[in-house]
C-alpha cells in the first residue's frame, strides 16, 4: 500500500511533465496478423537427383567449404562406397544438373568428390558410419566389380554378413581390368577395395560363379546378387572378324593392365565410339603405336566422354567419322578393312541417325584391329530373365521364388546404361529391396524404394532408408530461378590440373593431378546448396519482427510464430530455397 | 553473412509495423550497430507508430518522441544536456523519415547541421508520408504514384537530392545505405559514431504498403534500387570528398519500376525519361568521385 501511495505521489508530482511508457509491445501478439506462414525446409539439389548414387553433392560442398573434409567424405560414403574411383571415372551427370551452370559454371563436383577421397588417403581416415545392428541372413555376391562391390557394402551396414566371389585373381571387375591407368590408378582402386573389406565383406578371388556353384550358394545363402557384368565384347557381325588381325579391345586393356606391353607397331584401327574405344585407342598411343578410331556416327554423337575424346585427339589418336567395317581381309601380313560410308538422315535420342551414303565404300590397310562396339554377358545364363514372374526395377531384376533364396541381377546384367555410377545404383537399390524382403516381405518392396528416392528418382538415398536426417527433405527439385543470386558472385570454375600432352602421351601416369585444399575449398563455395540450409543467418538478419530466435536445435533456429507477421522476406532472402512460405491454417 | 553485430536486440516484437516493413529493419540494423549508449530523438514519422502506443514502447533504448518540425532542434538540445551532465559518449541520434527531413523538419535540420550540432542524424526513407495515408512528399520519386499524386497526376519532379543539401553544409559525414545492403549499412553507422559533429544517413526503407509491392519483396526492391543505380550507395566526407562504395552492374531501371503498383500507370517512354534521368544523376556522382564513365 506504501508503494503504491508512492507511486501515485510521484506520478502526480510536477517534474513529471513528460509522459513516459514504461511497458514493452509484447503483449501485442502480432502473429495473429499472419496469413502465410514461413517454415525451415530443405529441398532436393538437382545434382543429387541427377547423380546415379543419389549423393548428397549439396550437403557435400557445404562441408567441403567449411574444411568439414572428413564428414563430406563420409557424406558420400553413406551413398556410394567408391568416391576415389568415380570422382576419376564417373560421367558425371550431376554436373549437368548443376544449377551455377546457368549462372556461370557448374561446380566440378568430380573433382571435389575425388579430392575428398585423396585427402581421405592422405591422412588415412577411417569412415565413421552408422550402422545397423545384425541380421540373421546371409547374402552371396557373384562378381566384385562396382556393382558387386556396392551391394556388399550397402548390405553390410544394413546388417546382413556378405561373401563376394570374384572369378578373376583380383577384385574390381571393369575398373581392375577395363579403365586404363592413367584415368584410374591401382592404388586408388585398391584403396576402396581394401575400405569395403574393412567393413567386413569377404571378397574370394578367383572363385568364378559356375550354374553348379550357384546351386551351392542357394542353400547357404538367403539371396544371391549376381553383377558378372558385360565382360565379352559383342561381334561386329562381319566377314573376316575372326581373322588374326581382329583383336578384341576390353581384352586387350586387359593385357595393358595385366602389366604386359602387347605389340602395337604401325597403325592400329580401333571401331567403337564409347569410352572402351578411346581407352583402347589412347593405350596404343601410349605403347608406342598409331591409333585410327573408326566410328559410324559422328564425334558428337559418341557415347565416350567429350573431354577424353579431346585429350585423345590431342594426343595424336586419329578419328574417322561415319564409316562402319564391312568386310576384314588380308594384305599380306596386314589387315584390309573395307569401310563403308555412312551419313545422318535426321536424329534419334539427341544423336544422329545413321543410313549408308549410297555405295560408297573405301578401303584401308592397318596392322591390325580392335573391336570395341560394346560388350555383353560373358554366358547366356548371366542375364536376368524376361519372365513376368520376375520384378525388374530400374537397377536391378529381382526374382523371388516361393521358398527358394532370392536371385537378383544387377550392375550391367541389369541396367540400361552401363556406368560406374549406375552399377553403385544397382548394388544400392538391390541392398534396400532385399533388406525390405527380409524384413517386411515382397508386398513392401515397390514401396519402399518409392520412398526412398532422391527427387522424383530413380535415384535411391541409402541415408533415406536408414532413416537419416535426408529424410525430412522435401523431394521437390530446386530449379535455379528459386536461387536468390542476388547473395552469389561470379567466380570461375577452377581448373583440373593435368600433365601436358607431351607428358601423357608416352606414359600410363595418371593424367589428372590432385588439387589443394584451397582450390577445392574455394571451388566447394561456389556451390550454391540448392535447397539446403547453410546457416547464413539471413532469415534472422532481415527479420523486421525479431521473430527468427537462435535456438541450440541442430536448425540453428527457429521462429517465434507468436509474433511473426509472415510477411515472407526470410523466405524470399533465403539464398538457397531452405525455407517455405505456405497458407496459414488456423 | 557475419556482420559482427551484436546478439542484443534493442527492439522488443509486437510493435504495429506493417509485415515486411523497410522501417523497422533499418531501426534494428542502426540499433544493433551503435549499442545501448544512446538517445533517440523521434520526430512525427511511420517510427512514432511503430515505437508503439503510449505506455508501451517497442524500443529499448530512451527515445524523446517531438513535433514533426524539430528532429534538429530537439536533438541539439539533448546534446547540450548530455554535455552539461558530462556525458560525452552517449550517442544523439535523430531519427526521422523522409517528409520530417527532406519537408518538415528541413529548416530544424539545416539549422542544426550549420552549427555543427554533435549528433547522427538518420532519414529513414520510404518516399512519401505512409503512416498518414501515401501523400507525397519532395522525397517522392518521379514517376510515383500517391493519394495525393493519383491517377494522371502522378508526381512529375524528381526527388529531392537530400544528401547533397546536407554535403552543401559541409557537415563531416554524409552517406546513403539501404536496408538490401546490411554490411555497408552498418558500417556507416559504426564509421558516423566515431564521427564528431553532424552526421547525415539517407537509409532507403522499402514500404510494402505504400509502395503497392508484395511484403516478401521488400529487401529485394530495396537491393533493385541500388543496383539499377536508382538509389547509389556512396559517402561524403566533409562535403567534398566522395566514395562510391559499391558499382553496379547498372541494370536497366525498367524491371525495378515494373514490380511496383505505385508505377503501374508508367509507359515505356516514361520509363526511358527516368533512366536518362538516373543515367545523368549517376555520371554527377562519378564526376564528384573524380571517377569517368
Amino acid at each position: 500500500m506504501a508503494e503504491k501511495a508512492q507511486a501515485r505521489a510521484e506520478s502526480e508530482s510536477p517534474i513529471h511533465i513528460m509522459p513516459r511508457s514504461t511497458l514493452s509491445t509484447e503483449a501485442n501478439k502480432t502473429g495473429s496478423w499472419r496469413y502465410l506462414r514461413p517454415r525451415y525446409e530443405e529441398k532436393t539439389a538437382p545434382c543429387s537427383a541427377a547423380c546415379p548414387a543419389g549423393e548428397d553433392i549439396g550437403k557435400i560442398e557445404m562441408l567441403t567449404a567449411q574444411g568439414l573434409f572428413k564428414e563430406a567424405w563420409e557424406t558420400i560414403l553413406r551413398e556410394n562406397p567408391l568416391p576415389g574411383i568415380c570422382g576419376r571415372v564417373c560421367f558425371h551427370p550431376c554436373e549437368g544438373a548443376c544449377n551455377r551452370g546457368e549462372f556461370d559454371d557448374p561446380i566440378a563436383i568430380h573433382s571435389l568428390e575425388r579430392f575428398l577421397a585423396d585427402t581421405a588417403e592422405r591422412y588415412d581416415l577411417k569412415p565413421l558410419l552408422e550402422r545397423l545392428p545384425g541380421r540373421p541372413e546371409k547374402v552371396a555376391i557373384a562378381g566384385a566389380g562396382p556393382a558387386g562391390l556396392a551391394a556388399a557394402w550397402f548390405l553390410t551396414q544394413l546388417g546382413y554378413a556378405c561373401d563376394v566371389f570374384e572369378a578373376s585373381p583380383e577384385a574390381g571387375g571393369i575398373l581392375r581390368w577395363g579403365i586404363p591407368l592413367y584415368r584410374l590408378p591401382l592404388a586408388a582402386l585398391q584403396r576402396e577395395i581394401a575400405q569395403v573389406e574393412a567393413q567386413g565383406v569377404r571378397i574370394h578371388t578367383g572363385r568364378p560363379v559356375t550354374p553348379d556353384f550357384l546351386n551351392d550358394l542357394e542353400t547357404s545363402y538367403h539371396a544371391v546378387y549376381l553383377a558378372c557384368g558385360h565382360g565379352r565384347t559383342t561381334a561386329l557381325r562381319v566377314s573376316g572378324e575372326e581373322s588374326d588381325g581382329v583383336g578384341d579391345g576390353l581384352k586387350f586393356l586387359e593385357k595393358v593392365r595385366n602389366g604386359e606391353t602387347p605389340d602395337v607397331k604401325g597403325v592400329s584401327a580401333v571401331i567403337g565410339g564409347g569410352n572402351t574405344a578411346v581407352d583402347v585407342a589412347r593405350s596404343i598411343v601410349r605403347l608406342g603405336g598409331e591409333a585410327l578410331i573408326l566410328y559410324r556416327r559422328r564425334r558428337q554423337d559418341m557415347p565416350a566422354f567429350g573431354d577424353e575424346v579431346q585429350m585423345a585427339l590431342d594426343e595424336g589418336v586419329k578419328l574417322q567419322e561415319l564409316v562402319a567395317p564391312e568386310r576384314i581381309g588380308k594384305d599380306g601380313s596386314r589387315t584390309l578393312v573395307t569401310l563403308r560410308h555412312m551419313r545422318i538422315a535426321g536424329e534419334e535420342g539427341g544423336r544422329g541417325r545413321i543410313e549408308p551414303d549410297g555405295d560408297r565404300t573405301s578401303r584401308i590397310v592397318v596392322d591390325r584391329l580392335f573391336k570395341a562396339t560394346g560388350a555383353e554377358a560373358a554366358e547366356g545364363w548371366h542375364n536376368p530373365p524376361a519372365s513376368k514372374e520376375a520384378l525388374a526395377l530400374s537397377h536391378c531384376v529381382l526374382s523371388l521364388r516361393n521358398g527358394r533364396p532370392a536371385l537378383a541381377w544387377g550392375g550391367d546384367l541389369a541396367n540400361g546404361i552401363k556406368s560406374v555410377a549406375h552399377a553403385i545404383a544397382s548394388g544400392k537399390q538391390a541392398a534396400i529391396a532385399l533388406d525390405t524382403l527380409f524384413r517386411e516381405g515382397p508386398d513392401s518392396i515397390l514401396p519402399r524404394l518409392e520412398s526412398c528416392t532422391v527427387g522424383n528418382g530413380p535415384s535411391l538415398s541409402m541415408e533415406i532408408h536408414m532413416g537419416g536426417e535426408r529424410r525430412l527433405r522435401n523431394r521437390h527439385v530446386v530449379a535455379y530461378g528459386e536461387i536468390n543470386t542476388d547473395y552469389f558472385r561470379y567466380a570461375p570454375r577452377m581448373t583440373q590440373p593435368r600433365l601436358v600432352r607431351q607428358e601423357r602421351a608416352r606414359s600410363f601416369a595418371e593424367i589428372d593431378l590432385r588439387v589443394s585444399g584451397n582450390i577445392a575449398m574455394r571451388e566447394a563455395e561456389r556451390c550454391f546448396n540448392c535447397g539446403l540450409c547453410n546457416q547464413c543467418d539471413n532469415c534472422h538478419l532481415f527479420c523486421p519482427d525479431m521473430s527468427v530466435i537462435h535456438d541450440q536445435s541442430a536448425q540453428g533456429r527457429h521462429i517465434d510464430y507468436d509474433y511473426c507477421k509472415g510477411c515472407g522476406l526470410c523466405v524470399v532472402e533465403c539464398p538457397r530455397n531452405a525455407m517455405t512460405l505456405e497458407e496459414e491454417i488456423r | 553473412m557475419d556482420l559482427e553485430l551484436t546478439e542484443r536486440e534493442f527492439m522488443y516484437p509486437g510493435h504495429v509495423g506493417c509485415p515486411g516493413c523497410g522501417a523497422a529493419i533499418a531501426m534494428r540494423f542502426v540499433l544493433k550497430a551503435l549499442g545501448e549508449k544512446m538517445m533517440m530523438v523521434l520526430p512525427a514519422c511511420c517510427w512514432s507508430v511503430i515505437a508503439g502506443p503510449y505506455p508501451s514502447t517497442t524500443l529499448k533504448i530512451p527515445v524523446i518522441h517531438s513535433a514533426f518540425e524539430t528532429g534538429g532542434a530537439v536533438a541539439s538540445g539533448v546534446r547540450a544536456a548530455l554535455d552539461m551532465k558530462g556525458d560525452t559518449d552517449t550517442t544523439v541520434v535523430t531519427w526521422a523519415g523522409d517528409g520530417g527531413t527532406f519537408d518538415i523538419g528541413f529548416q530544424a535540420l539545416s539549422g542544426a547541421v550549420e552549427r555543427n550540432e554533435d549528433f547522427i542524424y538518420v532519414c529513414y526513407d520510404n518516399e512519401a508520408y505512409m503512416n498518414t495515408g501515401i501523400q507525397r512528399s519532395s522525397s517522392t520519386p518521379y514517376g510515383a504514384w500517391t493519394t495525393t499524386t493519383p491517377g494522371k497526376d502522378w508526381k512529375k519532379m524528381r526527388k529531392k537530392n537530400i544528401v547533397e543539401a546536407l554535403a552543401a553544409h559541409r557537415i563531416p559525414y554524409a552517406a546513403t545505405a539501404s536496408i538490401s545492403h546490411p554490411e555497408d549499412l552498418v558500417r556507416k553507422v559504426k564509421r558516423a559514431q566515431a564521427v564528431k559533429g553532424s552526421r547525415f544517413l539517407h537509409i532507403f526503407a522499402s514500404c510494402p504498403t505504400g509502395w503497392k509491392i508484395p511484403s516478401e519483396m521488400a529487401v529485394k526492391i530495396a537491393r533493385m534500387a541500388v543496383q539499377t543505380n536508382i538509389f547509389p550507395l556512396y559517402e561524403v566526407e566533409e562535403g567534398l570528398h566522395y566514395t562510391i562504395n559499391y558499382k553496379p552492374k547498372r541494370f536497366p531501371v525498367r524491371e525495378y519500376f515494373k514490380i511496383q503498383g505505385r508505377f503501374q500507370h508508367l509507359k515505356d517512354e516514361d520509363l526511358d525519361v527516368i533512366q536518362k534521368m538516373v543515367d545523368e544523376d549517376w555520371e554527377l556522382l562519378l564526376r564528384k568521385a573524380g571517377e569517368h564513365a
